[in-house]
């Protein structure tokens, strides 16, 4: 044991010696994402942009398999061996902030005075998922939605009008879904509406929406007491409820687990209303957003709104030299600095103040509801902030799947979920 | 019934079984070759259409192009091939040991052994990377080959199969002076060619589908074996799942192949006849 | 070994015992004959041993040893003793997992010993299209697990393959992954789907190696096919029965990749296997000191049915 120990040491030793040795050459920036097919090519476009304009400094960009992206992350920060700057999603900042695992984000590298004066350049609110304790740790590149898909075509087959009759409200939904859903025998062969519910994530976009809506939150202001079971709460998982339960627009055994992508149900018709994120638009293709027209999320109260936001941002490895993040700044500001780039390449929004002005932008406000996008962003809010997020993501989903598939009471679902959560915080 | 009536509608009964069996075998698959040859959008059309309305055998050349597949192809068989003929040089060889031979704690390092297959990955993978960052292997064809190059499985395989052969082979080859190693090599190894063919098929399989060790290990593009170029197909909610599935049944080749080369080990059994007791 | 070129009395100790060491490696002849074999089996077994010894058990060891500790993979472990158990102990998911584990280890085990046995005696006979029948049997095995996931999740699909065969037959539409009582059960399917071939082929070496000279005299001695099963073939056959049966159930306990890609382990947790809750618990919710505790109890209980089914099996094993 003894002699392994020896040689781990000196393994260890000649590591860091090589490495040293390595810096004074040319210095690589590693860039790592998640495999994002509509955005990981423009991203490697940036790079080579970046790499014939930087010869001295080139960047490497390398991608990998979405689902277990944070996983490799996570073993990689451990074991000291991750990239230079990484892409993260917004739900996973709170377990790596809270845990010191980001390098703070230097505004003033970036071109900016000061952290408000970045924020005057972006859409309110866009960087309050990347700020833990007053300080920023990621620069969003994306930024994206959830909004209302309705098929124009199913509303005027049911003498509706798309243009005026669409739900501005979740009341709304249940009662033109009533004209819309199709049944066969006793099963349900065309949908009104449904929620996915395929994921404790979608499930939580959702859910903390609705819950603000309502007028209440997840957790309470400290972050370590759950509040889910609040008459807000309450109100809200009945609200998700209602279409399976009362309004019978919705079969949720159909989409359970089954869609491979969570959308699939709409360009398929066999379902008439869905709420899915902006980038829906380009996956759907031309030729089925022909019939299909997309409105903003449904409120509680239209005039106090609160929509679902998220997006991805790059953060920065906090154990390289000060010097290397600087030059990890600058790439930074390379990659950020053509918002309309970004969306007429990957079809996602970008949440900066000016975004609707941009020149050129117009067309996309006509036909591709940029416009609406924009809107709910701007009302938009981030999922609730905790390390334990996916836990609370967890316990919030085993709750909806009592009261939707097994009609359990909302409340009583919802206190064994606090206690569940209660439990995961104290941890 | 007589007997001779039951052998008859046995007969029938298991090769209609056999016909049904291979039917629930090979449904997915045909899903899968159909999916590869429609659009994107055909894929998941429900009710199932089983011939694409138009073939498109271009899925397979765009499904190559969405990364360096060429690279992530050859990857995986340097790493199958070497840890394949790691496992079975060296699990022969442990089987063999533990299977003949007497020694002290023998059975305590094959239960020791045994308890290595216990656990999934994901538990030790932290601390195996560590072990690997140790002897400097992270992002090398080093760290992708040596922790996987002897396996568990393949010893237990050999042990159990060793067992089987005749002590006595092996006493008259000590009689006429023949090496330990020699044995090993002359008379074991030649009488085992079913349980190797098999070691070698499901090793090579196990190494060519495997996903998490790679993914840790592999940083950089040039390095990443096939699994790991077919997870990235998949964003957030988007994914071209039709060429996907062409690159699966491009990923099915090289075990289809394999499998008919080593058929042959699987129809010869141990003649013995010539062997006096 | 003295570096420095010495003189020539130098030279004559470094080489004699560079001689004596050369002696080392070749066979020691003085030992007996028993003793020889004892160190031969050593030497054969030691290269593997090792190997895993560094790789395999090492870090088998540490997710034990943090099974003690409070580790959230970035600071620094803290000592924790029993926190982690307890912790477990209360976790009414933990004992689901547990559970929905074991059912699923056996329901894919059991099937698979019996199922892959007959897969390989309707392969051992001589018939038309033997090779290309193996073949087909043996796809699944060929198919990459990701895309295992996909496909299934497909045809379990209420509008999917097997709701459609289903309703050829008159039976009512099921949603396979998103009822309580029929998910596990599906995904206990694809895994039976999955292990035939693999354990098919294992038997069918196994069998291969039963010399055909015992059928044939037994034949002649008036054997009948039963007869001949149960007194040539298993017996002969019954060391790669126990490897079948132990690997069978190593195999199946690991399994998560289903439930974490067609699931999420719902609904209501009837698909969270234990490996997917340690997998959750420890890079998910960042507490691993917790889910190396998770581990080692499915390690114990993994280690202790292996025992049992090798002391079970005796006669396969002893020599």
């Amino acid at each position: 044991m003894k002699r392994y120990l020896a040689a781990r040491l000196s393994f260890c030793l000649v590591t860091l010696l090589m490495s040293t040795f390595a810096f004074s050459q040319k210095t690589t920036i590693i860039w790592w994402e998640h495999s994002n097919p509509p955005h990981n090519n423009y991203s490697k476009e940036l790079v080579a942009d970046w790499n014939a304009k930087n010869p001295n400094t080139p960047a490497q960009y390398e991608f990998f398999a979405m689902t277990p992206y944070f996983k490799k992350l996570t073993a990689a920060l451990s074991t000291r061996s991750a990239a230079d700057m990484f892409t993260l999603i917004d739900t996973l900042m709170p377990s790596y902030t809270t845990k010191n695992a980001l390098a703070p984000i230097r505004p003033e590298w970036l071109g900016y005075k000061s952290l408000d004066d970045m924020k005057a350049h972006y859409v309110p609110g866009a960087l309050d998922g990347y700020i833990y304790q007053g300080k920023l740790y990621a620069v969003p590149v994306v930024a994206s939605v959830f909004s209302l898909y309705i098929n124009a075509k199913h509303f005027r087959e049911a003498g509706l009008d798309p243009e005026k009759d669409y739900p501005r409200t979740w009341e709304d939904i249940g009662r033109i879904g009533k004209k819309l859903v199709k049944m066969k025998g006793n099963k349900m062969d065309r949908e009104a509406f449904d929620f996915a519910m395929h994921s404790s994530t979608w499930t939580m976009w959702y859910f903390n929406a609705l819950i603000r809506q309502y007028g209440g939150e997840i957790l309470d202001a400290s972050g370590k007491k759950c509040t889910a079971n609040s008459n807000a709460g309450v109100s809200a998982m009945k609200a998700r409820a209602m279409f399976v339960l009362d309004y019978k627009i919705s079969d949720p055994t159909v989409s359970v687990g089954t869609n491979a992508l969570p959308a699939d149900d709409l360009p398929k018709e066999r379902i008439s209303m869905f709420i899915t994120h902006a980038g829906s638009v380009a996956q759907f293709g031309p030729e089925v957003m022909k019939d299909m027209k997309v409105v903003p999320f449904p409120q509680v109260n239209p005039q106090k709104p609160v929509t679902p936001i998220y997006g991805f941002a790059i953060a920065v490895n906090p154990q390289i030299p000060e010097a290397k993040q600087k030059l990890v700044h600058d790439l930074i500001k390379h990659v950020t600095k053509d918002p309309k780039g970004w969306y007429e390449k990957t079809s996602y929004p970008y949440p900066s103040k000016n975004f609707l002005e941009l020149p050129g932008i117009g067309e996309a406000r006509k036909t591709r509801y940029l416009d609406v996008f924009m809107t709910d962003i701007t009302n938009g809010r981030f999922i609730q902030r905790s390390p334990q997020i996916l836990e609370i993501n967890g316990a919030i989903h085993r709750a909806m799947e009592r009261v939707v598939l097994g009609g359990e009471n909302p409340k009583k679902s919802l206190d064994q979920a606090c206690k569940e959560i209660n439990a995961a915080l104290a941890r | 019934m007589n007997t001779k009536a039951w052998l008859r509608w046995g007969g029938w009964g298991i090769t209609l079984l056999t016909i049904l069996g291979i039917g629930v075998t090979l449904l997915p698959y045909f899903w899968m070759v159909s999916s590869s040859l429609k659009t994107g959008a055909e894929v998941f059309e429900l009710p199932i259409r089983w011939i694409p309305q138009e073939i498109q055998w271009v899925n397979y050349p765009d499904a190559l192009s969405r990364g360096s597949f060429g690279t992530y192809f050859s990857n995986s068989f340097i790493v199958a091939v070497a840890v394949t003929a790691s496992n079975v040089l060296f699990c022969s060889l442990a089987g063999y040991g533990l299977a003949k031979f007497r020694f002290p704690f023998r059975d305590l390092s094959f239960q020791l052994i045994l308890c290595t297959l216990m656990l999934p990955l994901e538990i030790v993978l932290v601390p195996t990377f560590l072990v690997v960052q140790q002897f400097g292997m992270v992002n090398s064809y080093g760290g992708l080959i040596v922790p996987l190059a002897v396996d568990a499985f393949g010893i237990f395989l050999m042990r159990q199969f060793i067992r089987d052969l005749p002590d006595s082979l092996i006493e008259a080859a000590r009689l006429d002076g023949c090496s330990e190693f020699g044995i090993f090599w002359r008379i074991i190894l030649p009488n085992c060619k079913p349980a190797l063919g098999a070691l070698a098929l499901l090793s090579f399989r196990d190494n060519w589908d495997q996903f998490l060790w790679p993914f840790v290990v592999a940083a950089s593009d040039a390095l990443k074996t096939f699994p790991l170029g077919l997870a990235q197909m998949e964003g957030i909610d988007s994914a071209a799942y039709h060429e996907i599935m062409a690159l699966a049944v491009m990923g099915m080749v090289p075990m289809a192949i394999l499998f008919l080369c080593f058929q042959r080990a699987f129809v010869r059994g141990i003649a013995l006849s010539g062997l006096k007791e | 070994m003295g570096r420095k070129p010495g003189s020539p009395k130098e030279k004559a100790a470094v080489a004699g015992r560079f001689a004596r060491l050369w002696q080392w490696t070749a066979w020691p002849s003085s030992l007996s004959h028993r003793n020889r074999l004892c160190l031969a089996g050593v030497f054969f077994v030691v290269p593997a041993l090792i190997h895993l010894v560094v790789f395999k058990f090492y870090p088998l060891l540490e997710a034990f040893r943090l099974s003690f500790y409070r580790y959230d993979l970035m600071s620094p472990p803290t000592f924790a003793g029993l926190a982690n158990y307890k912790s477990l102990w209360e976790n009414p998911l933990f004992h689901q997992s547990f559970w929905v584990s074991v059912k699923y280890m056996f329901g894919v085990s059991i099937a698979e010993w019996f199922l892959a046995l007959g897969l390989a005696l309707l392969l051992n006979r001589a018939m038309a299209g033997r090779s290309l029948i193996r073949l087909a049997y043996f796809f699944p095995i060929a198919m990459s697990q990701i895309v295992v996931a996909m496909v299934w999740k497909f045809m379990y699909h209420p509008h999917g393959l097997v709701n459609i065969i289903l309703e050829f037959f008159g039976v009512d539409r099921i949603n396979w992954l998103s009822t309580e009582e029929t998910a596990l059960p599906s995904l206990i399917a694809i895994g039976i789907w999955r292990g035939i071939p693999l354990f098919g082929v294992i038997y069918l070496a196994g069998l291969q190696a039963i010399p055909k000279d015992y059928y044939e005299a037994a034949m002649i001695d008036g054997a009948g096919v039963f007869q001949r099963f149960i007194h040539i073939t298993i017996p002969l056959l019954l060391p790669t029965i126990l490897f079948v049966m132990v690997i069978s159930l190593l195999s199946a306990v690991k399994v998560f990749l289903n439930p974490l890609v067609m699931t999420e382990g719902g609904p209501n947790g009837t698909t969270r296997v234990l490996p997917y809750f340690i997998y959750e618990t420890g890079f998910a919710y960042f507490r691993m000191g917790e889910a190396a505790a998770a581990s080692v109890v499915l390690f114990v209980l993994v280690f202790g049915l292996t025992l049992i089914l090798l002391r079970l099996l005796r006669r396969g094993d002893v020599q």
